[in-house]
């Protein structure tokens, strides 16, 4: 299906980007910065996945009565590295935000400017 | 201020569509994307690495160092975690012109006498045991179907999660020995490496696989040492993760 000349799963990924994106720049509190990065990731991984997929496709596992046509195993694997680096990121992030509430009491950015 | 951050989303939003304009139809076999190196572990991956889910293929044989160094970076997320100094101990005293701090902390210990739901407490005590078989199975079966490592890795943290929010952090803490646990968290990059070791002593690359028909069980073996060591090592250094995120 094809809308504005794209794809449908494309512009799906595009969209999705772009909220994760606004929720990053705009909002003010930390967390639902942190939770568009996560949107943000989550569009990608969903683009790289899709882009491996193959029009009736089996999932690439080569077991009996599977096939001819596998889709493409790379982007999985490409996918599952960059799960564990958003896992870790987020684990960090998250980790810094609970230490930022401990030491100033807010996590709004706008509060946290000029404090000591 | 307020504009730039639109403005930023707007010409993002560009970009991409110009960008995903380009791509070629969504789903076509002749894509770019499946005609390079895609279409060979497809064709010779089953014989090359015996393994019949390529997804694992690729991940632990024909990209062993790009996992090795991915479970690496999750242990030092954890590693960082860790590190960080402790806030309360290290907020100064003469904070007194920032009285929302102060309500914060009277919370700390309050948290831990929320109770759970008896229906929550029930839920996870009844699925447990069978969360914790479906780990193993697809940790087991990674390499024959669909499952893995780094999959039952992540049941197994979400188990640890749910138990430990219905039976205390206490509790659950007990699930990973205490001594075992500084090595547990360890265990992705050192099974890596041992198995990449001896991959070096057998095959003269690290991280390689003997090829041979005959080091079938070798073979089979080195892989599920492997997946061991990342679901065991991945699921610890969540659940240690969890623990190390007390506010």
């Amino acid at each position: 299906m094809v809308l504005f000349g794209v794809d449908v799963d494309y512009l799906a990924f595009v969209v999705l980007f772009c909220v994760g994106l606004y929720m990053l720049v705009r909002k003010s509190n930390l967390l639902k910065k942190l939770l568009g990065l996560n949107v943000m990731e989550t569009a990608v991984f969903a683009f790289l996945v899709t882009a491996g997929m193959i029009e009736g496709a089996d999932p690439p596992i080569r077991t009996a009565g599977t096939g001819p046509l596998f889709a493409n195993p790379i982007p999985h694997a490409m996918v599952l590295t960059g799960i564990v680096v958003a896992v870790s990121v987020t684990a960090v992030a998250l980790a810094l935000i609970v230490q930022i509430h401990a030491h100033y009491g807010t996590i709004e950015v706008d509060e946290l400017k000029g404090l000591p | 201020m307020r504009w730039l951050g639109l403005a930023l989303v707007v010409v993002a939003a560009a970009t991409l569509m110009l960008g995903v304009a380009d791509l070629p139809p969504h789903g076509a076999p002749d894509a770019p994307v499946h005609t390079h190196v895609g279409a060979r572990y497809l064709e010779r991956g089953v014989a090359e690495t015996g393994m019949r889910n390529l997804v694992t293929a690729v991940l632990l044989v024909y990209r062993g160092f790009d996992t090795f160094l991915e479970v690496v970076v999750i242990f030092s997320a954890l590693v960082a975690v860790v590190a960080l100094p402790r806030g309360r101990a290290a907020r100064p005293d003469d904070g007194d012109d920032r009285p929302p701090a102060a309500s914060l902390t009277a919370e700390g210990p309050a948290q831990q006498l929320v109770s759970v739901s008896p229906v929550v407490a029930f839920v996870v005590q009844l699925l447990g045991p069978f969360i914790a078989v479906f780990a193993l199975a697809s940790l087991y079966r990674g390499h024959v179907s669909p499952g893995g490592g780094f999959q039952s890795a992540a049941i197994f943290g979400a188990l640890f999660i749910a138990i430990a929010l219905v039976q205390g952090r206490e509790r659950a803490a007990l699930l990973v020995p205490r001594g075992a646990r500084v090595w547990l968290q360890a265990l992705g990059p050192l099974s890596f490496a041992l198995i990449g070791t001896v991959g070096w002593i057998l095959t003269g690359a690290f991280l390689g696989y003997p090829a041979d028909a005959a080091a079938y069980a070798l073979r089979e073996a080195m892989v599920v040492a492997v997946e061991v060591g990342i679901a065991v090592g991945g699921a610890v250094i969540l659940a240690q993760l969890f623990m190390a995120m007390e506010g």
